[in-house]
């Protein structure tokens, strides 16, 4: 034992090195994050992403028919889909398809076969009757609110949507409430009328697409939506 | 010229550390080969496919259906890149072989884990080789995911829209979390150059430095010997040495595998791009993730739907089903070596027999997997008349506890008595040995 303290070079020049690592570490980080700020990038509305809009007109999504007008003719049990079609600033007709939401199934029962949902489990179902026409047709954004898969009938029951993903299993009938598997809300309805022998979007979806974690965040978009387009 | 290259590069150090490594002698221990071969495998094919590959979904005419001049046939010029490659000579044949690589690649990776799992090799000092091989298993499954997106089909789309979901689902996060990582919502404009980005640069780089390490690792520590080396000579490394000895069963095991591989490949078609179609709002059934990811797919289908606000974040039955259970599964996996508290270092390769509950508990685990697997496949059960919509959730969740539950068991309960048997062999063989003299 030395009787004096002797100050150990060893000991500082680690000390050293272990603080400029960290510091090196710690600048890394940040800009490692700053960096990562960047990947994501900025979202611009454009007319072709927007949602919905009131006076939109449904046209077929299908390849041989994109754009043309569906027909309550056309129509029947099994889905037929369809996007929404707007028109942009300078008034030419664009076809909604740059947001997957859009993905629109419509379909056509009796009109009094539809009734009025009772409030089920976790589906928060909204069934506007008056968003049904008066010859039955009814549209929906097709995407699974579980996890966005289109959905196609249940190939048992054709009042039914069953998931190819989970299992998730809607009535088209009530409003396309979830009856089984894992989806937490119901898909949301497009409420339309039929004017001129055109099917034309009321007002936009009723409840929050897939997509959007729920009615406010929908509503916050709804808002920014209003704010671009106008 | 071989003293010149010494002096320069002291290959024979080279050769005393490396090529002279010894490699145990015991079929299960290719397993581990195997997987490098693919990767291997997979890079050359990856790089051949690169080529002929176009990351872009900005929209071109079709070439092979153009349509009209006034209503021309648009498609993702991935997806129409994609189609150019099946008209390629071999075009077709590389992406099959491709595929088939990958999945080859992550059951062999499962296999050698289980082996490693069954014998112990995990223990002490081998720990770290079990973590990176848990990361390689990760980043492999990344990959294959990023992979399954890039030929932009419908079937690619509809994946990657249920990827972007499940990423979207973290709480608080999840928003800007699934915008940074696929270029901005879905479907971004940049979605497919971020994703060929991610499968052809990032991962893969992570892939090789892992696969590296974990080599290094390996030849640093040495492998586990098998049984027959604590007979043959105590404590001491048994085995063929990489150069000249084991080389020459590598290269035949490769040329072999890979031979295979090409072979079915030849008849076995992988996802028909052309059947599927451009991305378009029709739905496709008979939508499945591949089978190591199969669980996930299962644990979502059966978790019931709800939604809780915690704190302003939604958790969601699909973030739980997702990334939360996953994530506990994966984080067990990550625990096992911590389960073993033994200060010696692991030598030899233990006989699974002899641990009972490691044994039990791996077998319960493996039944556990697949049952969930087979959850995954709860829609076509349905549709099948085997189970109702109505009972299904309840079926399965009893089949997930109770099955691992039997076999685990079941398991210990073979085990005891099989050694039990033994013991009271060795006993009587004893006595008699005694009686004889
Ligand atoms: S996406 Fe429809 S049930 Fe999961």
């Amino acid at each position: 034992m030395t009787r004096y303290k002797k100050q150990d070079p060893e000991i500082t020049r680690r000390k050293f090195i272990n603080v400029a690592m960290g510091t090196g570490a710690g600048v890394g980080v940040l800009s490692l994050v700053s960096a990562l700020g960047s990947a994501k990038p900025a979202f611009r509305l454009t007319p072709e992403k927007a949602p919905p809009i009131k006076g939109d007109i449904l046209v077929h999504a299908a390849a041989d028919k994109e754009g043309q007008p569906i027909r309550v003719s056309e129509l029947s049990e099994k889905g037929v889909s369809a996007w929404p079609m707007g028109k942009d600033k300078e008034g030419n007709p664009v076809i909604r398809k740059g947001e997957p939401n859009n993905q629109l199934a419509v379909y056509r029962f009796e009109r009094d076969r539809y009734k009025v949902p009772e409030e089920g489990g976790h589906a928060h179902v909204v069934l506007e009757l008056n968003g049904i026409t008066a010859d039955g047709v009814v549209a929906y954004s097709n995407k699974c609110t579980h996890a966005g898969c289109a959905v196609p009938n249940d190939p048992n029951d054709s009042t039914k949507l069953f998931c190819p993903c989970h299992s998730g299993q809607y009535d088209l009938l009530q409003g396309c409430k979830v009856i089984g598997g894992p989806p937490p809300r119901s898909m949301p309805q497009l409420p339309i009328k039929l004017e001129n022998d055109q099917l034309v979007v009321t007002e936009t979806f009723v409840t929050a697409p897939y997509g959007f974690l729920n009615e406010a965040d929908w509503e916050t978009y709804l808002e920014q939506v209003k704010e671009i387009i106008g | 010229m071989n003293q010149w290259l010494d002096d320069r590069l002291h290959l024979s150090r080279l050769n005393d550390k490396f090529l002279r490594k010894a490699f145990p002698v015991h079929h299960s221990f290719f397993l581990g080969e195997i997987t490098l071969f693919s990767l291997i495998v997979l890079i050359i094919t990856g790089i051949l496919l690169a080529l002929a590959y176009e990351p872009s979904n900005s929209l071109v005419v079709n070439s092979f259906d153009p349509g009209t001049k006034a209503d021309p046939n648009l498609v993702p010029a991935a997806y129409h890149s994609a189609l150019k490659i099946n008209a390629m000579p071999f075009g077709d044949m590389l992406r099959r072989i491709h595929h088939w690589m990958a999945n080859i690649m992550v059951a062999a990776a499962v296999i050698h884990m289980m082996r490693i799992y069954f014998t112990g090799a995990f223990k002490k000092p081998r720990e770290i080789n079990w973590w990176i091989g848990m990361l390689l298993l990760i980043f492999a499954s990344l990959t294959a995911v990023t992979g399954y997106i890039l030929p932009y089909d419908n079937y690619a789309y509809n994946t990657v829209s249920v990827i972007y979901a499940i990423t979207k689902s973290v709480p608080w996060v999840g928003d800007w979390l699934a915008q940074a990582a696929f270029a901005g919502r879905f479907p971004g404009d940049g979605i497919i150059p971020r994703i060929y980005g991610y499968h052809i640069m990032l991962l893969p780089g992570i892939l090789l430095a892992l696969t590296g390490a974990h080599m290094l690792i390996m030849i640093k520590q040495k492998h586990t010997q098998p049984q027959y080396a604590k007979r043959l000579a105590y404590k001491k490394i048994v085995g063929v040495p990489l150069m000249t000895q084991q080389t020459p069963i590598m290269l035949l095991l490769a040329l072999l595998f890979t031979g295979l591989v090409v072979l079915f490949s030849a008849f076995i078609p992988v996802h028909p791009v052309e059947y599927y179609g451009p991305p378009s709002p029709d739905p496709i059934s008979g939508i499945k993730p591949d089978w190591y990811l199969l669980w996930v797919f299962g644990a979502l289908a059966i978790i019931p739907g709800f939604e809780l606000e915690v704190l302003g974040g939604v958790i969601s039955a699909e973030f739980v089903g997702a990334m939360l259970f996953p994530g506990i599964i994966v984080g067990a996996m990550f625990a096992v070596p911590m389960l073993d508290r033994s200060k010696d270092n692991m030598y030899y390769a233990e006989n699974p027999t002899n641990h009972p509950v490691r044994l039990a508990a791996g077998v319960a685990f493996l039944a556990m997997m697949i049952v969930l697997s087979v959850a995954g496949y709860k829609i076509e059960l349905i549709q099948g008349g085997l189970l109702t919509s109505a009972n299904a959730n309840t079926i399965l969740w009893i089949l997930t506890i109770g099955v691992p539950a039997v076999c685990y068991a079941a398991t210990l309960g073979i085990v005891r008595m099989i050694r039990a048997l033994r013991e009271a062999d060795e006993r009587d063989a004893l006595a008699h040995s005694h009686a004889d003299d």
